[in-house]
């Protein structure tokens, strides 16, 4: 397993409400606590025996682990509004989780209660005519694109995890997806919620739309620190009338990046527009959903154009002479549904596909400026040349989200050591070329070590004032997202509630 | 103690290809019905790799308890992006584990007696028997509903054929063949079909020829060994397997062929099964690359359709065996296009397990009811007055669900439905 990052120090007050850290932490009962929620709960949904709980130290990226101290599985809004209320009795931390298919460590609990919200999985409503469903946070994305298919509309955030990864986690990440390029990520397609706070107050957010803060613009990404979502109302969105998808082969990854900015700078905005390298092409060719692409191909790009029929095809059209122009060896046409089904099945399982590579895998997203792409990915192929590993990228060109992966054996300290050194340095690169950290993963516990290069300490102390808003105790998600001095900011603040316990 | 040299040991390289995405969750029947990760792939690997690292005991009993629970249906492995092989890693694990406790009562008396033909056979008798006097149906009508599932099992074996032709199947025999001869082929009977399910056999022997197959027995065939290898009993399966090879071998028929898809399954398995064992590993692997489903053989050539335009409507649920672990899914499609006289309707979610798998509605009740409930509604759903599916287990699985449920739609085997259709004519093409 992987290390713990050591957390950077954040030098100015960055806590102002909460009272000196160094003050001892009010303890937990755990066997009284779990009692009490399987009170709640039921017993059988509340686990405390190591064994059990070991599936729930990672998310989808299995580097890093924590043991949670125990986890519990509300069935009920009422249920959860409970449990929530159980915790704040008691002071108790908790981490929220959904499907565990983050990738950025964000629902790992580290000695603390895990609030899983998969049982939350009704669809509680859905208008066709509004063209809104409203569901609860356990709702697996895609059961939700299912359930409104029959009605031509379907939920445009489509991250690669959308078989499996719910509602409530992807707007905990703010999540994105291939088709978020002309779609927006999921902040675009959120309009009310009804947010449980870490102390058990429910309240309705919104946009504010008619009026006051966008305070639900403020909870989408807050990556479980902000509270826990009861139920949420999406946008959901017609179908478009036809869809092309291409897929264009190149002979260099350079030539495959200027196309993307080709394309773009030409007035096109596709659906999607992915980049997948030689390597990442080799891994999803090797696996059960080999998709056809040309496997002597340096790059492909996926590309899909969408809308109305009428021009649609000279959208095409644009798209493969821009696509030629940067040096395309090819593009070809997704001739029925079945092809484009085939061509996007290859790039949305390409992750799961490097499992096949080696044993580990290393994921990693940043954001670059899109005309930077080039000079980026090839900085990066020399950096992984460098440590002597082999750097997969396949990602959303589109909008210049990256995904280096780098396949390695975690078993193999030395590999593990250069592996982490490529990633620091990766990221050290996208953060020069003025892109940031994440474009869709989230911060987590992965990404706490950049933040500090990212943000100045007053952006920092500022972020901290806007979470003691919504969690003043620091109990949601303790230790992620901004960095605190040895993740124990919670210890101060169960010291400042003191009596009220 | 180290597990590196046990079953689960050997397939450790299976085990580190999970890259812990989660995409096998809404795939697993279990983690839908109990909500708890450990009840999911995802878990039980991450409990299959804390064993061979020492973190937990042989004997820990969350281990065995979500093990255990595990229907082995294999939907995740149709889910994997990265290849686990899940069905192969469960077996072992189960083995493993098993060294150090024995199975559950039930589950012993039931795998001993299918070991066990002077024993099967007398109980599958006994069963037919009280079929024939209409016990099981009584026996629903008193017993409470988790007493009463085994009797509907049997009940829904023996029910009238709702809606569907009754005429005497074997004037299909008499259509001339095809023009090619497509070769010989020797049926597994299997001991639940042959013994509750004779006239799928026969219907299969039947709709074979009428699609150019020549058919051959095969004397001294028994259990394929699929319930004892999933229990983690592979010393049994191999003995078993051993003397279906030998037998099949005798028999000389170019394939054989398997209506049943657990026992299919298992079959092409065989090589896998006996590979440590070297004076049967290329007889192995030469009987599992012989044998194929009915719905593969079938859509080879076809299959020739039936005669008619709409008629009783029926959906198709996917066995487990056939779809997940045998990946045949086309076939089945092209057997159910060629069921011209019946209205296909579809059913929502038919990739998922119905809860029965092989004994394990037997040992987890419980669980078996709860991963049956979303089934049952979805068929009411659909409209259907005929399930098709072409697996024993799940014939009587959702069969026995049905009748405990009051309903009128029945449960058939494909080829059932074909062999009717041919009964009343060919169609064109």
């Amino acid at each position: 397993m992987r290390e713990t990052p050591s957390f950077p120090r954040v030098t100015t007050s960055a806590f102002p409400t909460v009272a000196d850290p160094a003050a001892p932490p009010a303890p937990v009962d755990v066997r009284a606590l779990a009692g009490a929620l399987a009170g709640i709960v039921g017993p059988s949904h509340v686990l405390t025996r190591d064994a059990s709980l070991l599936v729930y130290r990672s998310d989808g990226l299995p580097g890093l682990a924590r043991d949670p101290a125990l986890a519990v599985f509300p069935g009920s809004r009422d249920e959860l509004v409970a449990v929530m209320r159980a915790l704040a009795a008691v002071g108790a931390p908790f981490v929220a989780r959904g499907a565990g298919t983050g990738l950025s460590g964000g629902a790992l609990a580290d000695g603390v209660t895990l609030l899983g919200l998969h049982r939350l999985k009704r669809i509680l409503a859905i208008d066709a005519e509004a063209r809104t469903a409203t569901v609860e946070p356990g709702v697996v994305n895609a059961s939700l694109t299912k359930a409104v298919a029959p009605f031509g509309l379907h939920y445009a955030p489509d991250p690669s995890s959308q078989t499996a990864c719910t509602i409530g986690g992807n707007i905990a990440e703010n999540a994105g997806g291939p088709h978020c390029l002309k779609y927006g990520v999921t902040l675009n397609h959120v309009l009310r919620a009804t947010i449980v706070l870490p102390d058990g107050t429910v309240i309705p957010l919104d946009r504010g739309d008619d009026g006051g803060y966008d305070l639900l613009g403020a909870f989408v990404g807050s990556e479980g620190c902000f509270g826990v979502v009861a139920d949420v109302t999406v946008r959901l969105t017609p179908d478009p009338e036809r869809v092309i998808t291409l897929l264009a082969d190149f002979t260099s990854v350079r030539a495959a990046a200027d196309a993307t900015s080709r394309i773009i700078a030409a007035g096109i905005l596709p659906a999607a527009l992915e980049l997948m390298d030689q390597a990442t092409i080799e891994a999803v060719e090797s696996s059960i959903y080999a998709a056809g692409y040309p496997r002597d191909a340096a790059a492909v790009l996926l590309i899909e154009v969408d809308g109305a029929a009428a021009g649609l095809e000279e959208d095409a059209a644009a798209v493969e002479t821009e696509c030629r122009g940067a040096g395309a060896r090819g593009v070809r046409v997704a001739r029925d549904a079945t092809e484009r089904a085939r061509l996007w099945q290859g790039r949305k399982k390409a992750f799961g596909a490097m499992g096949r590579v080696s044993p580990h895998l290393a994921v990693q997203d940043a954001v670059v400026p899109r005309t930077q792409l080039a000079d980026v990915l090839e900085e990066i192929q020399v950096i992984g040349a460098r440590h002597g590993l082999r750097v997969c990228n396949v990602f959303h060109a589109g909008d210049g989200n990256l995904h280096p992966n780098i396949p390695y054996d975690a078993g193999d300290p030395e590999q593990s050591r250069h592996v982490h050194q490529a990633m620091r340095e990766i990221m050290a690169r996208c953060i020069a070329a003025g892109g940031t950290i994440t474009g869709e993963h989230g911060v987590g516990l992965d990404k706490l070590p950049y933040m500090d290069a990212l943000l100045t300490a007053e952006t920092l102390d500022a972020m901290c004032t806007l979470r003691d808003v919504f969690d003043p105790e620091r109990r949601s998600n303790p230790g992620k997202v901004v960095p605190v001095r040895a993740c124990k900011e919670w210890h101060g603040a169960a010291s400042v509630r003191g009596g009220q316990a | 103690m180290s597990l590196e040299t046990t079953p689960l040991g050997r397939e450790r390289a299976g085990l580190d290809s999970c890259v812990h995405c989660g995409f096998c969750l809404p795939a697993c029947p279990t983690y839908l019905a109990l909500e708890d990760e450990n009840d999911s792939p995802r878990g039980r690997l991450v409990l299959m790799g804390a064993l061979l690292d020492g973190t937990v005991e042989r004997d820990d009993p969350v281990v065995r308890e979500h093990l255990d629970k595990c229907l082995g249906c294999r939907g995740c492995e149709t889910a994997c992006p990265s290849g686990v092989p899940y069905g192969r890693l469960l077996e072992a694990a189960r083995e493993t584990i098993t060294v150090d406790r024995p199975l559950p009562l039930v589950a012993r008396v039931v795998l001993a007696v299918f070991a066990r033909p002077v024993l099967l056979r007398p109980a599958l008798a006994f069963a037919r028997a009280a079929r024939a006097l209409g016990l099981p149906a009584i026996a629903v009508h008193l017993l409470p509903r988790r007493l009463a599932m085994p009797f509907a099992m049997l009940a829904s074996t023996g029910r009238a054929k709702a809606g569907t032709d009754l005429s005497d199947s074997r004037a299909a025999a008499s259509h001339p063949p095809p023009g090619a001869h497509r070769g010989t082929a020797s049926l597994l009977t299997g001991c639940v079909m042959e013994g509750l399910f004779t006239g799928v056999n026969r219907a299969t022997e039947r709709v074979l020829a009428v699609n150019g197959w020549r058919m051959r027995a095969a004397a001294g065939q028994t259990c394929c060994g699929a319930l004892h290898a999933h229990a983690g009993d592979a010393d049994t399966a191999r003995a078993l397997a051993r003397r279906n090879i030998a037998a099949f071998e005798a028999g000389g028929a170019d394939v054989v062929v398997m209506n049943s898809a657990g026992c299919g399954a298992m079959c092409k398995e065989y090589g896998h099964l006996l590979a440590g064992d070297p004076a049967w590993a290329p007889r192995a692997a030469a009987f599992a690359a012989r044998v194929r489903d009915v719905h593969e053989l079938l859509a080879e050539a076809g299959p020739r359709p039936t005669s008619g335009a709409g008629g009783v409507r029926v959906a198709y649920d996917a066995p487990c065996h056939l779809q997940h672990a045998q990946r045949v899914v086309a076939p089945a499609q092209a057997v159910l296009g060629a069921l011209r006289h019946v209205e296909l309707v579809a059913l929502a979610d038919s990739d998922q397990c119905c809860g029965s798998a092989g004994i394990f509605n037997l040992v987890q009740p419980d669980v078996a009811e709860r991963v049956l409930a979303p089934k049952l509604a979805r068929i009411a759903e659909s409209g259907a007055e005929v399930v098709a599916t072409g697996n024993p287990g799940c014939l009587m699985q959702i069969g026995g669900g049905l009748v405990l449920d009051g309903r009128r739609v029945v449960t058939r085997h494909p080829v059932e439905l074909l062999d009717e259709g041919y009964a009343r004519g060919l169609g064109p093409g």
